[in-house]
């Protein structure tokens, strides 16, 4: 613009300036982009939430971070030095001195560099370096162990429990609330956002896992529960109680036929049922009439629930039990021998410790056990009559998420826990062996604790390195691997991906019905319809949508219950109330009050009201579901939640224009709006602040994904993680085994606004390529493409993947196992001569040291390191295996933690260049997939009459079935935007019938001169003619997807063949074969080609050929003569077995011959008769199932080609007795 | 730093002697680089992997001085 002043400035759309500045000078204070370090959040929130200085508000608790609480909870273990047995030197009960253990204190700490280095300047571990070092990135982990000595008095030690991993950016990482330009500094991206583990310098991390909601009770009705035993009934309510440290224990009570219910819940992976009559009575001492009030609640009239509580009452007559204490004791004393609590304690102290760590956990008191109980037992009764129905657990309604770090938790939790029981074994296995076990000595305690493996960051390293859970009480979960995964730079969308996945569990994976993976409306807004994979685990693996949060902090809301009852809500102590005409309130799984439903509504109202103008500290995260009264629905009520690891989204609340946050639960019963323009009003109560919000971040980024056919969005989102891109701005210090890398990533001139919000222009995915769609040479037929060979010489879609190859000389044969002095070293020893005519021939590739020269080109089987084995003195050599041409792109010696030892292992990174080939795989952003199946050379390209040529020729045959209008939109508005110089706005849903997208990017195209629908006249560039039809042509952001027929192409004529049959091996990796099996077989069959069926099957596999017998049609029995001492004949008779021109004769007609004679010689001695022996068993073939039937020659041998494998099945069959004969004409 | 010559002519090996045929190969030091400060460190075999600088314990080789040319083809 020379004279700038006629013309207003445009706001620039592509931000290209602004974005390389940023990327030159990252922020110091703060990130660059915000919503990444969001939407992990969870992962890290959760994993914070471990310790007291997380950060997180505090709630209702005292800000103790979930290893404390678990620290309350675990309690103390007490031992005793006396064996039991009354006498008198051992008190009063002979139990002797009373020993209690308890830990008293645990601390994490960041990741350090241990104490024995003291030369390292930064004392602090970066998460970059335990990626380099190919190492773990821990802290150390210590407790505080207490004891008491027979006096009483308090005893104390630190123990060590190893490195624990730590979460990066947590509140234990060193990069914690790092800026930008610190991280780029530490050798992190710049949006690095952590919730990973690093472990072995993989980056793993704990991915989501669907739960039954928490403190919920759902009723159940599986035909399963019948078979649990006699009088069992389909019906049970369950519920999942989670206590304050994550840890949770799930209660299910079952309805009996006698109309009593049993309570089953599970103690170190032992079910175990009580009768609820037994638990009621224990809880409070209830008496019989306060256990029929409280059931009945003033229904009368509804002989349906008095008869089973008159049931329920008169079966526990039979247990002649009447008060509490009664059944308190009946419990502890079935219970003593398997819940190793203190010997001294009584019966009724065991029972009540059951119930409080067992039934109903999330409450406290007994009084409010109770009530819940009751609630509990009504629910069930209502479920078997019918007034409501069974609830769905396969519903969001009902489900909410098992957070990486309340897992982490709880494993930390139960290693403790097995430590304190580790240390009372111990101690109990000393007294009943009679080691002399003193209290006071702190000798002995010490010996005691040598026994007991206290190494928990172990176990922690393995838990996540593997995704294994080795827990004896499987921590309530129905799985118990599948935990982890690796988080995969392959590219930033599939990156991104991982933290946001969300799995079933591993146990739906195997259920043959499909009702769990069915897409069901609650889920809308919480998980992505469009973001599963297609196969097996469709459906089970789902992603969150955008906006969808997890609850990951306490909300304070003990004063919710008085803000109730003064709203009208009758408290829940009240006496008589009316069960038919109120509907209970609850607040996290505990009866907090009752009320009428109309007063529920009205409450449920006010609450909102509240939680979004944030008045009477009502917290916004908290769910209000009213559950309407219905006539066999869902039970009424009000349930307010407030606990972690909820589904919680952002919507609009009308009523004051505020924004409210919506839980999975509470949605179901809610009308909110998609749009504007959809609010009814007087239904409507909610609009969403985004129409696209329920789509993943993923399916977000496909352009125009509403005018597609939704299985195409699918696939997009599928392709869009296999697409070779930028899988990291920081490569130089990335160890990935295997990255990818598109050389020249261009920014999309088609995205949608979430574009650039998650980053994706700093990680670019694909290239613009100008695409015409047209049937030109046949190369295009069946979704193949054809590539203009000049773009693909100017680097379209070039690509290059870098491996890792490690050298360790730990692992090498050789090394001494003692790791103070190594016997091997890199290096290049004195056998190896350096210069001269006899240099050797690694020096083309190797340094000195023995290392590869950086830059150096390698193909299969060249050097890549030396080292010097110090026991024999000569070199060794360590080569690539590659089969492709790579080159050295990076050595990294590795040291060791403390810096102290020599150079034992090294990393190789390898670059191996991917310019595309025919049968590379290419795709644009709407599941249309093809594979490239000629280079076309320019000259012959069609060209426009402006004389542009296209990069990427497709089949116009790829849109009817698919109906990806998306792209043909995408094509006209990346046309446009390259003309105006313009980002095109591909948000869906922006566009309306009255307002159509084809007219928008028409009338821009029109502007730009071109044809208003996209069309242009194209001439052939063979011929130089002018197409009959118009040509669409437009720019479309393609993607290079990492599926490469360099990693795939498998041929072979002659090769490998496995030892025992013969037949070609199997794998690519082996320059194995395909197996032309037994449908291939059928084909050939079928077309009558024998011949080839011949080929394939005989002589390209294990063809062979084998002397037989004619005689006895024996493949087995070939004996060799030495012809050289000329031809041997036995006896006198014709019958005689001659050898043939080799010397060759069978050896089982032979010795049959010989034993002839032999019994002829007898015979004729004797003058007795011969006998024949005859065979044992015979099986006649008939004759037109034996091969080659016509021919009839002379000679006892024969040569016949047989596959090799019946060969080794005749002599398998011999070995089992079966003998095979072939009969020979 | 204060044991670390004595470590080395402990594990060193003897110059000259034993070996007959070839020259003995001199104990060639080589420079890298630190994967932190990025400081030049000269390193010579059996010599633990800790930068004088800085303490770190990832080194990178250098790229090679030779004249790296392949057939552009």
């Amino acid at each position: 613009m020379p004279d700038g002043s006629g013309r207003t400035v445009r706001k620039p759309t592509f931000n290209t300036l602004e974005r390389e500045k940023a990327f030159r000078h990252p922020p110091k204070d703060g990130s660059t982009y915000n919503t990444l370090n969001e939407f992990v959040a969870p992962h890290i929130e959760s994993f914070n939430a471990l310790f007291d200085d997380s950060g997180l508000p505090s709630g209702d608790g005292d800000g103790r971070g979930l290893i404390n609480l678990a620290l309350k909870d675990i309690g103390e273990r007490v031992v005793f030095d006396g064996n039991g047995k009354g006498n008198s030197e051992h008190g009063v009960h002979g139990w002797g001195n009373r020993m209690r253990i308890w830990i008293d204190q645990v601390t994490i700490a960041r990741p350090m560099v241990p104490e024995k280095d003291k030369t390292a300047r930064e004392r602090r571990v970066f998460p970059t370096e335990a990626r380099e070092r190919l190492t773990s990135y821990r802290g150390r982990m210590n407790i505080k162990l207490c004891w008491t000595d027979n006096s009483g008095q308090q005893q104390e030690m630190m123990k060590d429990c190893g490195l624990v991993p730590i979460m990066v950016r947590s509140v234990r990482c060193n990069l914690r609330s790092m800026s930008s330009a610190d991280l780029v500094r530490h050798h992190e991206e710049p949006e690095e956002f952590g919730g990973y583990f690093i472990i072995n310098g993989n980056e793993r991390l704990i991915r989501y896992l669907i739960l039954p909601r928490r403190n919920h009770v759902i009723s159940l009705l599986r035909p399963s529960f019948a078979n649990r035993g006699p009088s069992y009934t389909q019906y049970a309510v369950q519920i999942r109680c989670v206590r304050s440290d994550q840890t949770s224990v799930t209660n299910t009570l079952h309805y009996l036929q006698n109309g009593s219910a049993m309570l089953r819940f599970t103690w170190r992976k032992q079910e175990y049922v009580i009768p609820i009559m037994l638990i009621l009575k224990a809880l409070v001492g209830a008496s019989d009439r306060e256990i029929f009030e409280g059931i009945m609640m003033q229904d009368y009239e509804n002989t349906f629930l008095s008869d089973r509580v008159e049931l329920l009452l008169r079966s526990f007559k039979m247990y002649t039990m009447h008060t509490g204490d009664q059944c308190l004791e009946y419990l502890g004393d079935k219970f003593r021998v398997v819940l190793n609590l203190p010997e001294d304690w009584s019966n009724a102290a065991i029972g009540a410790w059951l119930i409080q760590k067992m039934v109903l956990v999330h409450i406290d008191s007994p009084r409010e056990k109770f009530r819940m109980l009751l609630f509990v037992l009504r629910k069930l009764y209502a479920t078997v009559s019918g007034a409501c129905c069974a609830d769905n657990p396969d519903s969001p309604q009902h489900q909410e998420v098992l957070l990486p770090g309340s897992l982490y938790a709880m494993i930390i939790k139960e290693r403790m826990e097995e430590i304190l029981n580790a240390i009372r074994s111990t101690i109990m296995t000393d007294v009943r062996n009679g080691v002399t076990v003193d209290f006071n000595d702190k000798r002995y305690f010490n010996k005691a604790l040598s026994k007991v493996n206290f190494d928990i960051g172990a176990k922690l390293s393995n838990f996540l390195a593997t995704g294994n859970l080795v827990s004896p009480t499987g921590l309530d979960l129905q799985q118990a691997s599948g935990f982890t995964i690796i988080a995969e730079k392959l590219n930033w969308q599939r990156y991104i991906s991982h933290f946001r996945c969300i799995h079933r569990g591993a146990f739906f994976a195997e259920l043959k019905t499909t009702t769990v993976r069915k897409l069901l409306p609650e889920a809308w807004g919480f998980l992505c319809p469009v973001h599963t994979p297609d196969g097996s685990p469709c459906g089970l693996l789902n992603h969150l949508s955008r906006t969808c949060r997890l609850v990951t902090s306490p909300l304070a809301v003990a004063h919710v219950p008085a803000l109730l009852a003064a709203h009208g809500m009758t408290q829940a102590f009240a006496p008589s109330i009316d069960g038919r005409k109120n509907v209970c309130v609850q607040l996290d799984g505990r009866v907090i009050g009752w009320a009428r439903p109309e007063i529920a509504a009205q409450l449920s109202n006010n609450l909102r009201v509240w939680k979004t103008e944030s008045k009477m500290d009502v917290p916004l995260d908290l769910e209000i579901g009213l559950v309407p009264e219905s006539h066999g629905g869902q039970y009424p009520g009000l349930f307010l939640f407030s606990t972690k690891a909820r589904m919680m989204r952002p919507v609009k609340y009308l009523a004051n224009g505020k924004n409210d946050q919506v839980g999975s639960f509470e949605q179901v019963y809610m009308d909110i709006a998609c749009t504007p323009e959809e609010i009814e009003s007087g239904v409507s109560t909610h609009v969403e602040h985004n129409p696209t919000n329920f789509l993943s971040i993923l399916a977000n980024l496909t352009p125009f994904s509403d005018f597609n056919q939704s299985p195409r969005n699918i696939y997009q989102c599928q392709m869009g993680k296999q697409t070779m891109g930028t899988p990291s701005t920081a490569l130089q210090h990335r160890t990935d085994n295997k990255l990818y890398r598109l050389q020249t990533g261009q920014s999309p001139v088609v995205r949608p606004a979430l574009h650039n919000t998650y980053a994706m222009d700093a990680y670019p995915n694909g290239t613009n390529a100008i695409v015409a769609v047209i049937s030109y040479t046949g190369y295009d037929m069946e979704d193949a493409m054809i590539l203009n060979k000049s773009a693909h010489e100017r680097g379209f879609a070039y690509g290059t993947v870098y491996k890792s190859q490690i050298v360790d000389l730990k692992d090498m044969h050789g090394s001494s196992k003692s790791s103070s002095t190594p016997s091997l070293h890199f290096g290049l020893g004195k056998d190896i001569p350096l210069s001269g005519e006899r240099a050797h021939a690694c020096l083309e590739y190797l340094d000195h040291d023995g290392l590869p020269y950086v830059g150096a080109r390698l193909v299969a089987g060249d050097y890549v390191a030396a080292y010097i084995d110090d026991t024999t003195g000569r070199t060794k050599f360590v080569k690539y295996k590659g089969e492709e041409l790579a080159y050295v792109d990076q050595v990294r010696l590795l040291g060791s933690d403390a810096g102290d030892s020599e150079l034992q292992k090294i990393h190789i990174t390898l670059r191996i260049t991917r310019a595309p080939v025919i049968g590379d795989k290419f795709s644009s952003r709407h599941g249309q997939k093809g594979v490239c199946s000629q280079k076309w050379p320019a000259v012959d390209m069609p060209f426009t009459e402006s004389g542009m040529q296209p990069d990427i020729i497709i089949n116009p045959h790829a849109f009817p079935s698919r109906m990806t209008i998306g792209m043909l939109v995408e094509s006209m508005a990346g046309k446009a935007g390259a003309m105006h110089g313009l980002a095109q706005d591909a948000t869906p849903f922006k566009f309306t019938e009255q307002d159509t997208a084809i007219n928008y990017f028409g009338d821009q195209l029109l502007a730009a001169g071109y044809n208003y629908h996209g069309n242009e006249p194209m001439y052939s560039g063979i011929t130089g003619q002018e197409f009959a039809a118009d040509i669409y042509i437009g720019v479309v952001y393609y993607q290079r997807l990492r599926h490469m027929v360099l990693d795939k192409f498998q041929v072979r004529t002659t090769g490998p063949v496995d030892p025992v049959t013969r037949q070609p091996v199997k794998g690519r990796k082996r320059a194995g074969g395909i197996r032309f099996g037994e449908m291939e077989r059928d084909a050939l069959i079928a077309h009558g080609t024998s011949f080839l069926l011949q080929d394939r099957l005989m002589n390209c596999s294990d063809y062979s050929t084998a002397w037989v017998c004619r005689t006895c049609g024996s493949l087995i029995s070939l004996g060799y003569e030495d012809i050289s001492l000329g031809e041997m004949v036995v006896g006198n008779s014709g019958s005689l077995k001659s050898t043939g021109p080799g010397g060759e004769y069978c050896r089982v007609c032979r010795a049959a011959a010989e034993q002839r004679d032999e019994l002829e010689r007898q015979a004729l001695a004797t003058g007795q008769d011969l006998q024949r022996p005859q065979a044992d068993v015979r099986v006649a073939i008939s004759l037109q199932n034996v091969l080659n039937r016509n021919s009839s020659k002379g000679g006892d041998l024969d040569i016949v080609a047989v596959p090799y494998v019946f060969r080794y099945l005749c002599a398998e069959l011999a070995s089992m007795g079966i003998a095979v004969s072939l009969e020979i004409r | 730093m204060s044991q670390q010559p004595q470590g080395s002519s402990a594990t060193g090996q003897p110059n000259g002697a034993g070996a007959p045929g070839y020259s003995t190969q001199p104990r060639m030091e080589m420079e890298y680089l630190c994967a932190d400060c990025g400081a030049k460190n000269e390193i010579r075999p059996r010599d633990p992997i800790r930068c004088r600088e800085c303490g770190h314990r990832i080194f990178y080789k250098k790229r090679t001085k030779r004249m790296v040319q392949f057939e552009a083809r």
